[in-house]
């Protein structure tokens, strides 16, 4: 390419008298082609073998902050975040020797750093050109603020979503709830009763046993915790919270799941559980894992209201590189029509039913690289649901940092150096 | 005389026990329908306290069953569901005392 010609200042690196000269003669077409760089949307610049900026085109000026003037025949270090700066040169270096690319023709995402300071996240795609003045390498530069705002946005109204759902289910388990913080409650009331009679009753000659008293009050704060116990998990599921994952005991998730159903849930129907021994750790998000064994077991449940015989089965258990949670009832089965739309947002043959708990579930199951499929029943056979979760090493350092949980619009971070 | 105590709740079922007893009445507990009726039937001057929501034989069913006693013993039933869903409970029974869950002291005593 003919870069090192646009290069505008008064006097370009490499540039003799005789080229000077020369160059006169294509200034047409000079010309043409630096309109062209100065309408790319793109910042575009070249540099030489030194890493020398020879072009910076008008949109490089709108995304750096500098003027032509202030960076042309300079280090392109100068729009590189500290940390990488200084290694630029090396990695370059590293390129003329070996020929080894890191970058060029493949094109990352690397942070760039503006004027002000301000360090960005960019799309930058690196191309290489012999000319009579060496190697030069151009490079296109996206800025990709825009585009992690909206994943941003999109993340967050997924988030809150998947919050509203956890809230609407514990909006509707919300009656059982109550019912069942007012057992520990009778009975806090009444054990402390019981104490303050048999305190009241020892000045007339028989004394409470100091120890039956104890006793007593210790059942009292049993029963004390046993609310606390209530509400803490009910908290613990419709807090809102920033999505987290970490390296956590499958088997000790789904349990959680069951005890929290179970409390917000009337039923005469069996609970039964078959957890696998010796599982090693999932990484997961436990309370968005948890709000789909909820979802699916109280499906379960309703499917076999009106049912003496039902019995609900939960079980944990690894395939080849996946955990499998299985859910399956004794109940009708799916109602036919339903089947393929089933995972659908709306999707409900009950008078009360949002039909958001499974298409919300899968979205989680998928989020986590999982999946959520049913094997519909019918004919005398229940539903069966099963979660499928990827076996995942558990990440050395930063465990229980935030991992987004929307990875589908969040590509693993890879900013790193513009190494060559 | 004698409390029956008929609920599935071990919480509420020891409590309700030790606190009759430290009222020097005579009582004992049932986590269910089906033990209740396996045991001696109550005396006449008893009475029974019984949760509407039991696994197995529902509270209802176990107070209709002493309504057709020869002389019906004295029943309390208890419940921590809404008012409505009680009703719906024990539609179609009539002269049951009824009290919801959390069970205030004074009204026990009151009753028994
Ligand atoms: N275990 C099951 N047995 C039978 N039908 C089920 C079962 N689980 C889900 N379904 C059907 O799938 C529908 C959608 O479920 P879901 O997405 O959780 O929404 P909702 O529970 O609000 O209706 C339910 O309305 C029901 O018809
Ligand atoms: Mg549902």
């Amino acid at each position: 390419m003919v870069a090192a010609r646009f290069a505008r200042g008064s006097s370009g690196p490499g540039m003799g008298e005789a080229e000077q000269h020369a160059s006169a003669s294509s200034s047409v077409s000079a010309a043409r082609l630096e309109s062209v760089l100065d309408t790319a949307v793109d910042a575009i610049l070249v540099i030489n073998e030194k890493a020398q900026i020879l072009v910076y085109n008008r949109a490089c000026e709108k995304l750096f902050g500098y003027s032509p003037q202030e960076t042309l025949g300079r280090n392109i270090r100068m729009i590189m975040p500290a940390d990488y700066a200084g290694a630029h040169d090396g990695y370059m270096t590293n390129y003329m020797t070996t020929g080894h690319r890191k970058i060029i023709g493949i094109g990352r995402e690397v942070r760039a750093r503006h004027r002000d300071g301000t360090e960005f996240p960019v799309e930058l795609s690196v191309g290489e050109t012999e000319t009579p003045e060496g190697r030069q390498f151009i490079g296109i530069i996206r800025d990709l603020r825009p585009r992690k705002e909206q994943e941003r946005r999109v993340n967050e109204l997924q988030a809150d979503l998947v919050h509203m759902a956890r809230v609407s289910a514990m909006d509707e388990m919300g009656a059982a709830l109550a019912h069942e913080l007012n057992q520990p409650l009778t009975a806090i009331m009444l054990y402390l009763q019981a104490a303050s009679r048999s305190l009241a009753r020892s000045p007339n000659g028989v004394p409470a046993a100091p120890d039956v008293f104890r006793q007593v009050l210790e059942k009292a704060v049993h029963e004390a915790e046993r609310a606390g116990g209530i509400i803490s998990r009910m908290r613990q599921f419709v807090e809102k919270r920033d999505p987290q994952r970490r390296a956590v005991d499958l088997n000790a998730v789904v349990e959680e799941a069951v005890e929290l159903t179970l409390l917000g849930l009337r039923t005469n129907a069996r609970m039964d559980r078959s957890f696998a021994a010796a599982l090693p750790p999932a990484v997961v998000d436990p309370i968005q894992i948890q709000q789909i064994v909820v979802n699916l077991l109280r499906n379960a449940f309703e499917a076999l209201r009106d049912r003496q015989d039902g019995i609900v089965r939960v079980s944990t258990s690894r395939q080849g590189d996946s955990f499998v949670v299985a859910v399956e009832d004794n109940g009708p089965g799916l109602p036919p029509g339903i089947v393929p739309t089933l995972f659908k947002a709306f999707s409900s043959s009950k008078r009360s039913g949002m039909g958001l708990g499974l298409s919300i579930s899968r979205a989680i199951a998928q989020n986590h690289a999982g999946d959520l499929t049913v094997d519909p029943g019918g004919n005398g056979r229940g539903a069966r649901f099963e979660l499928r979760l990827p076996m995942i090493a558990v990440p050395e350092a930063d465990e229980g940092d935030d991992v987004d949980t929307m990875p589908a619009a969040t590509p693993p971070s890879s900013a790193s150096g513009v190494d060559a | 005389m004698a409390v029956h105590i008929v609920e599935d709740d071990p919480g509420v079922s020891d409590s309700l026990l030790m606190f009759l007893q430290g009222m020097g009445l005579v009582a004992y507990t049932y986590p269910d329908a089906e033990s209740f009726f396996e045991a001696d039937p109550p005396q006449p001057d008893d009475t029974i306290i019984v949760d509407l929501l039991l696994p197995g034989i529902s509270g209802a069913g176990v107070i209709r069953w002493l309504q057709e006693l020869k002389e019906p013993p004295r029943v309390i039933a208890i419940s921590a569901q809404s008012q409505s869903a009680i009703e719906k409970q024990i539609r179609g029974i009539s002269g049951v005392e009824i009290l919801r869950k959390p069970l205030s002291s004074e009204l026990i005593s009151q009753i028994v």
